[in-house]
């Protein structure tokens, strides 16, 4: 406790003001940079696939009628047949051919065994080709959407932003918990060279879900 | 001979501690090619980015905000830290920091840690002590993977191993991974860096990260990385200890938005790192129950009480100084005798270590500039350099060059004071300089201490006329106009 108190006491005699221009409050902090996009819906998804691509992602769109049907289409390409899922995750996603396991706190083999996991997303930022986890039912615990080597993540259109200024603008309140993907895991460290899969998911599937194509029944 | 020292106390001058590199063209060309790929994808991202030098004035304006009002963000943090289960320490220096972290090791009694790349750590020495605790420690970003097996030093912050090319990185790895049959392709070496880990990553009972950035308004804490090694050691261990400067606090979690439009660009030159993850304390059913955050000052106070220097606490360590300084370019990063190297290392090393230990390195700088051009949160970094030379001269080495430093930088300061004495002297030189410039206009050689100076390099001439001259020659005629 005593270098907290003597480290806060240097810490306030080096910033008291001593005269020159009154630094400026939080408030008034300038912000001069683009915080919203121009583009339209169909635009934003456009360049939220052409970021993914660019990583060595797989992006496939599907309709809310359809999304069964792509998710199971989807996984049967992969060749995959154990894959985790977190607690919330809706039932109707899940197709009879895949082995699903709900994450009910399984023990960290377990998941590690798994061929790939699925989960939902918080947002995309298309600008940067970024989904955002915030970690709740549908999104799972973190190391769900890490220890298997593929990740498939179902996005709903409603939930793509242009740039990263928007994300934070729908988030004012801080989750606890977040991770923002942008491809694959991947390393630089060998030549200055993105390498895509290291330690992370190797592989990276996204199923865009277009709600505005949703029919009303 | 005997590897690199990254130790100020200890290492060698810059200018001596440099040549090793000069002559070794093997590590010359891997460092070229790496900075050569770096800084075109910078280049290109920078462009395409309209609003880059709006995001650096917003960044460059809440780092200063921050460092203005650091006490109050700093309790702000802890408190909302401490309210959602984390427990924060504060560390003095780098004695202190260790200790604390040796002692929540012991009370888990965790005999082995997995590692996050970290300044912080480096800065701290942290290894050695857990090494001579026999705490085993596994570094686990590929980049120190291949430092630690290799017995290398890091060379940069960012790609500590860009000094050593895949060849090299191979031989470390087959050597050491019992591998004789892996190839030099960078996949394989990625693939054998995941199955060398994955055990350690599921079976260690702590691990250690550093910080990019604190958020006072909630208590989180933001890693940066790529390959997902950071996100292994933040949520697969029961005990997790982050080690960061004081200077790493964000009020808001919203300023990410513009932190993370720069850091990445600047960094690597990708529009965003592969992964980004922010916690909060302890959340239950989801990761290490048992956090503990160490902030860290070391100097850092000092620092922040000096006008001029404050800046360089602005730092976000995205090494684009380093990457586009002539410099570093030449010498590589060992030739600083410290972690950090490059342009901030220039300026960090002396103020966090005692000028005494790297009066060097001020000097390792042509005061070119090009490190203030690119610095996303516009550090200064000349001004600095410049300000910490005047300390070095001010300090005095008692030898007869210091002594005739000294005499020249009263001179000069004497002579700038007052416009009547600065244009006696202005003539005088001019006279001085019109003697030694040649008939192609180029001055070849200076007389005395300069001629060292002009072994390697020609002067211009200088212009017929002073700017002075032409300006009282022709401000009369040509009244300014309005454009
Ligand atoms: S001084 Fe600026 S350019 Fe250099 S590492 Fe720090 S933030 Fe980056």
């Amino acid at each position: 406790m005593a270098t907290r108190e003597k480290l806060l006491a240097s810490l306030h005699a080096a910033t008291t003001f001593r005269g020159g221009d009154r630094p400026l409050t939080y408030s008034a902090l300038a912000r001069p940079y683009i915080d919203a996009g121009k583009r339209s819906l169909s635009e934003r998804i456009a360049l939220l696939i052409e970021r993914l691509r660019g990583y060595d992602a797989e992006v496939s769109e599907t309709t809310p009628q359809e999304l069964h049907a792509t998710i199971t289409y989807v996984v049967e390409k992969s060749g995959r047949k154990q894959l985790v899922v977190p607690v919330g995750l809706p039932a109707t996603w899940l197709g009879p051919a895949t082995n699903w396991q709900r994450d009910n706190g399984s023990a960290h083999g377990t998941i590690d065994a798994a061929d790939g996991v699925m989960t939902a997303a918080s947002c995309a930022i298309a600008d940067s080709g970024t989904i955002a986890l915030h970690h709740g039912p549908l999104e799972g615990r973190r190391l769900l959407s890490l220890l298997p080597d593929w990740h498939l993540i179902v996005l709903h259109s409603c939930q793509i932003v242009e740039t990263l200024p928007e994300y934070f603008a729908r988030f004012v309140e801080p989750p606890g918990l977040v991770t923002w993907i942008s491809g694959p895991s991947a390393t630089a460290d060998i030549e200055m060279t993105r390498i895509k899969g290291v330690h992370g998911p190797r592989f990276l599937s996204v199923i865009i879900v277009h709600d505005e194509l949703s029919r009303p029944t | 001979m005997s590897g690199p020292i990254l130790d100020p106390r200890y290492a060698l001058p810059f200018a001596e501690a440099a040549l090793p590199v000069l002559r070794n063209a093997q590590l010359r060309k891997n460092v070229a090619h790496a900075i050569d790929t770096i800084q075109a994808k910078r280049a290109r991202l920078v462009a395409e980015k309209a609003d880059w030098q709006a995001l650096r004035d917003a960044a460059s304006a809440i780092r200063s905000h921050v460092l203005e009002h650091l006490p109050g963000y700093l309790e702000e943090f802890e408190t909302r830290c401490t309210a959602q289960g984390g427990i924060v320490h504060w560390a003095a220096d780098a004695a202190e920091a260790r200790d604390i972290a040796l002692k929540i090791l012991a009370e888990a009694k965790a005999d082995s840690v997995v590692k996050v790349k970290s300044m912080t750590t480096a800065e701290i020495q942290l290894n050695a002590a857990l090494e001579q605790r026999s705490i085993a420690v596994f570094e686990t970003d590929l980049a120190e993977i291949i430092l630690q097996l290799g017995d290398e030093e890091p060379s940069h912050i960012v790609v500590p191993a860009l000094h050593v090319n895949r060849a090299q990185i191979r031989e470390i790895f087959a050597r050491e991974m019992n591998l004789p049959n892996l190839s030099d392709e960078p996949q394989a070496l990625a693939e054998a860096a995941r199955v060398f880990l994955r055990r350690k990553f599921l079976t260690s009972p702590a691990a250690i990260s550093g910080a990019n950035f604190l958020i006072a308004e909630s208590g989180a804490v933001a890693v940066v990385e790529s390959e997902g090694n950071g996100r292994m050691c933040l949520t697969l261990p029961q005990t997790l200890i982050t080690i960061a400067g004081i200077e790493k606090v964000l009020p808001r979690f919203r300023d990410l938005e513009v932190f993370l439009q720069l850091l990445a660009r600047s960094a690597t030159g990708e529009r965003m790192n592969p992964y980004t993850s922010l916690w909060t304390g302890v959340t239950p059913g989801d990761g290490p129950q048992n956090f503990h955050i160490i902030l860290l000052d070391n100097r850092r106070s000092s620092i922040l009480a000096r006008p001029v220097e404050r800046q360089t606490l602005k730092c976000i360590r995205c090494a684009a100084c380093m990457n586009t300084c002539p410099v570093y370019r030449q010498t590589g990063g060992h030739a600083y005798g410290s972690v950090y190297p490059g342009p901030i290392g220039a300026i960090l090393t002396p103020q966090l270590m005692g000028m005494q230990h790297a009066q060097s390195l001020p000097f390792a700088s042509t005061l070119c500039g090009a490190c203030y051009e690119v610095c996303p949160v516009k550090i200064n970094i000349p001004e600095v350099l410049v300000e910490l030379r005047a300390e070095v001269v001010a300090q005095g080495h008692q030898s007869i060059g210091g002594l005739f430093e000294r005499l020249a930088m009263q001179v000069t300061s004497f002579v700038f004071r007052d416009e009547r004495r600065f244009q006696v002297a202005q003539t005088f030189l001019r006279f001085l300089a019109r003697l030694l410039t040649r008939k192609d206009g180029w001055i070849h050689a200076l007389p005395a201490m300069g001629g060292k100076w002009t072994q390697t390099r020609d002067l211009p001439g200088l212009p017929p006329q002073s700017f002075r001259m032409w300006w009282r020659d022709n401000e009369a005629r040509e009244p300014a106009k309005d454009a």
